[in-house]
């Protein structure tokens, strides 16, 4: 029945008179197509600032994992989730969470769904994730999800910190698409652009940040 | 969902004595143009780019079959399950089966227009399935049973005291308050116990790319993600003409949506999903359905001017561009969708017999039209749907004009056919016209046309046509002559 169903609404729009289209007009690159590496960094910076989002910026992973213990002590955290990314990994978290007292969950540690929900939605302070891409044409993180980048980490806990290293940074989403829908067999079964942190105007057009996903957002920005 | 656009003038005096409503809409879209114009501001050019997005579309509804049968063939490829349903029924009917087959007792819901206009949710609900609606605007239009006042604010012009009372009563608020952001907290914990041990969730679809077999959504607040994210059954419904040819194209157009819509650049979240989770994946859809809902669209599709409407990205930049939604607000318009961009959808998806006063409710001033970013022209629209009732046309449902109208119009043309016949017309009719002037004026009248007078006036029939005045001037220039 299903297939009569498609074919039926197929032909008969294939049967409708066709119509021409326009060609598309020229459209002139963005701006920061045309911006050196630290002009892309400062503006990605800046956006990221608009958007209410924490940056730090470390030089190295070393570094980067000193900002963190910052963060984590600023934040009062306790107990958080983290992916296993490539990112996350060169950091090393179990480690830094023994050294600093703090319980580093992967979602590897869950033998199923609902164990693992119950601790991402209630136990998690905050979602540690590494990031794939950084644009800075609207301050954008990219996140390719796959077994290592679980989707709910950087959701369901109040707190989101996103570990990006400088050298993903990119101008514009065309160079994002390209890498990440460039190969057809090796599509991602999610791809997320995340900008800032959850937010809503619904209840009189009043904004406010962390409506069903993170507060806060912050970046640490490595290199 | 009841459908009253039948009702509108009624609708529409009643919304004109809501004050606070009215304050509301004197406050809040001149914020939303001037944020939607700095969004815009941040794009090298603009009316390229919206250019750009009229012709992407334009391409995406002339290519539309073979299109749909590309992101079909992908996204089977890439493992979701692509259903095609003829229309409300079909639709609602394939999900209710489902969720029964698979023992779903409640289902979070991200917003989602088409399945507004099936009315998805009150099928779900006498099959004893509980239905979510998460986006906040859309959680508060659901459990006031309302439709939505905005289609990217549904909710937004609720008064906070009535969303207080309404949380009291629906989700236990403990301690009452009337700061919008409590209130946001508040529905935040409530949904959130849903999201945790949701088993099925259901989306909309922004755009569906043929070229890689993905669909995107678009979203400020993160439900969408968590719909898709935390249940294992995936449910993502979308109306046919929602295909774009490539992801490219899907870029260009979330650009001017997301500016379009709130003036943002990008909203906080754009997702991309190209099939179910992998099995190594511990979160995200083992399944992922792809319902297409035709609903009329095809038949739209027949009439190349009236497939326009089918460019829409629903951004909503129309509803607070229109001087008539701006004082109305969305109830009025009796149906899912409303303003401009539901005064040209709801007559072709209803049928023109039942949304009359739709389309007749416009000055045609073009304000929609010059902020379309996809280039749909809804003054030439409305003139459209308004020529087909009068050649009565059977496809679009159209209605005969009152018989006082059409005898009018037949007089007229008959009138104008032949000048000496106009010319005997204007003479008989001057006394009738002429009789409520004063000092060359008419400011009111009684019969039919009394109602136009209530705002406007006319001036009076000259006492000689020019014809009269011409062949008079003549005449004294002859005698002139003769005289000399």
């Amino acid at each position: 029945m299903e297939q009569s169903v498609r074919d039926e609404i197929l032909t008969k729009l294939k049967a409708a008179p066709k119509a021409a289209f326009p060609a598309r007009p020229h459209l002139p690159p963005y701006k920061t197509l045309s911006m050196d590496r630290e002009q892309l960094i400062a503006e990605f910076i800046n956006r990221l600032a608009e958007e209410a989002v924490v940056v730090h910026r470390a030089k190295d992973f070393p570094e980067a994992l000193e900002k963190l213990t910052v963060v984590a002590l600023e934040e009062g955290l306790k107990k958080v989730m983290a992916t296993t990314d490539d990112v996350v990994l060169r950091l090393d978290l179990p480690a830094w969470g023994k050294k600093n007292d703090i319980q580093v969950m992967t979602p590897e540690d869950f033998p199923d769904r609902e164990s693992y929900r119950d601790a991402v939605f209630d136990q998690a302070q905050a979602g540690i994730t590494g990031v794939d891409f950084a644009v800075a044409e609207s301050a954008t993180i990219g996140l390719v999800h796959n077994k290592d980048q679980a989707r709910l980490v950087s959701l369901a806990p109040i707190l989101h910190i996103a570990i990006a290293p400088v050298d993903r940074l990119v101008p514009a989403y065309e160079q994002v698409i390209e890498k990440v829908f460039g190969n057809k067999k090796h599509y991602p079964s999610q791809f997320v652009f995340i900008s800032g942190p959850s937010m809503t105007g619904d209840i009189q057009g009043v904004l406010f940040k962390g409506m069903h996903g993170p507060r806060k957002v912050i970046v640490i920005l490595v290199g | 969902m009841e459908i009253k656009t039948e009702q509108f003038t009624e609708l529409a005096k009643k919304e004109l004595k809501n004050d606070r409503q009215r304050l509301f809409l004197k406050l809040i879209p001149p914020v939303m143009r001037m944020k939607r114009e700095a969004g815009f501001g941040t794009l090298p050019d603009a009316p390229a780019a919206m250019a750009c997005g009229a012709a992407i579309r334009a391409e995406a509804m002339a290519r539309l079959p073979e299109l749909l049968e590309e992101f079909e063939k992908n996204a089977t490829a890439n493992g979701m399950k692509v259903v095609w349903t003829r229309d409300d029924k079909e639709a609602n009917e394939f999900i209710r089966n489902l969720a029964k087959e698979k023992g779903i007792q409640y289902v979070t819901k991200g917003k989602s227009m088409v399945t507004e206009e099936t009315a998805l949710n009150e099928v779900l609900e006498e099959h004893g399935i509980e239905v979510w609606e998460t986006d906040l605007g859309e959680f508060i239009a659901q459990q006031l049973h309302r439709t939505p006042f905005h289609i990217v604010g549904p909710a937004i012009n609720v008064p906070v005291e009535e969303v207080r009372d309404l949380f009291i009563e629906k989700i236990g608020l403990k301690e009452p308050t009337l700061d919008p952001v409590q209130l946001g907290y508040a529905a935040r914990l409530f949904l959130r116990d849903k999201f945790h041990h949701v088993k099925m969730g259901i989306t909309g679809v922004n755009m569906a790319v043929a070229e890689t077999g993905t669909i995107i959504n678009v979203e400020n607040e993160g439900n969408i993600r968590f719909t898709k994210a935390s249940p294992p059954i995936q449910v993502s419904v979308m109306s046919l003409e929602k295909v774009i040819p490539t992801m490219k194209d899907a870029l260009h157009l979330v650009r001017l949506l997301c500016r379009s819509c709130t003036g943002q650049r990008l909203s906080v979240y754009v997702s991309m999903d190209s099939g179910p989770k992998k099995k190594d994946e511990i979160d995200g859809p083992e399944e992922l359905y792809i319902v297409i809902v035709d609903n009329g669209r095809s038949k739209i599709y027949q009439d190349v001017k009236a497939r326009e409407v089918l460019r829409c990205i629903r951004c909503g930049a129309c509803l607070a561009g229109c001087p008539v939604w701006r004082q109305i607000g969305g109830y009025a318009y009796g149906w899912a969708y409303s303003g401009p961009m539901g005064q040209v959808l709801n007559p072709v998806l209803l049928g023109l017999d039942k949304t009359q006063e739709l389309y007749r409710a416009s000055t045609l001033c073009g304000a929609c039209k010059s902020i379309c970013p996809v280039g749909i022209d809804h003054p030439s629209l409305f003139l459209y749907y308004r020529s087909k009732d009068v050649l009565e046309d059977p496809i679009f449902k159209s209605k005969d004009r009152p018989w006082a109208e059409r005898q009018f119009f037949r007089i007229w043309s008959f009138a104008a056919s032949a000048p000496w016949l106009w010319n005997l017309g204007v003479r008989m009719a001057r006394p009738f016209i002429n009789k409520d002037a004063r000092d060359g004026i008419i400011s009111k009248t009684i019969g039919p046309s009394a109602g136009w007078f209530r705002k406007r006036d006319l001036p009076s029939m000259a006492g000689f046509t020019f014809h009269d005045r011409w062949k008079k001037m003549q005449n004294t220039e002859s005698r002139g002559q003769k005289s000399e």
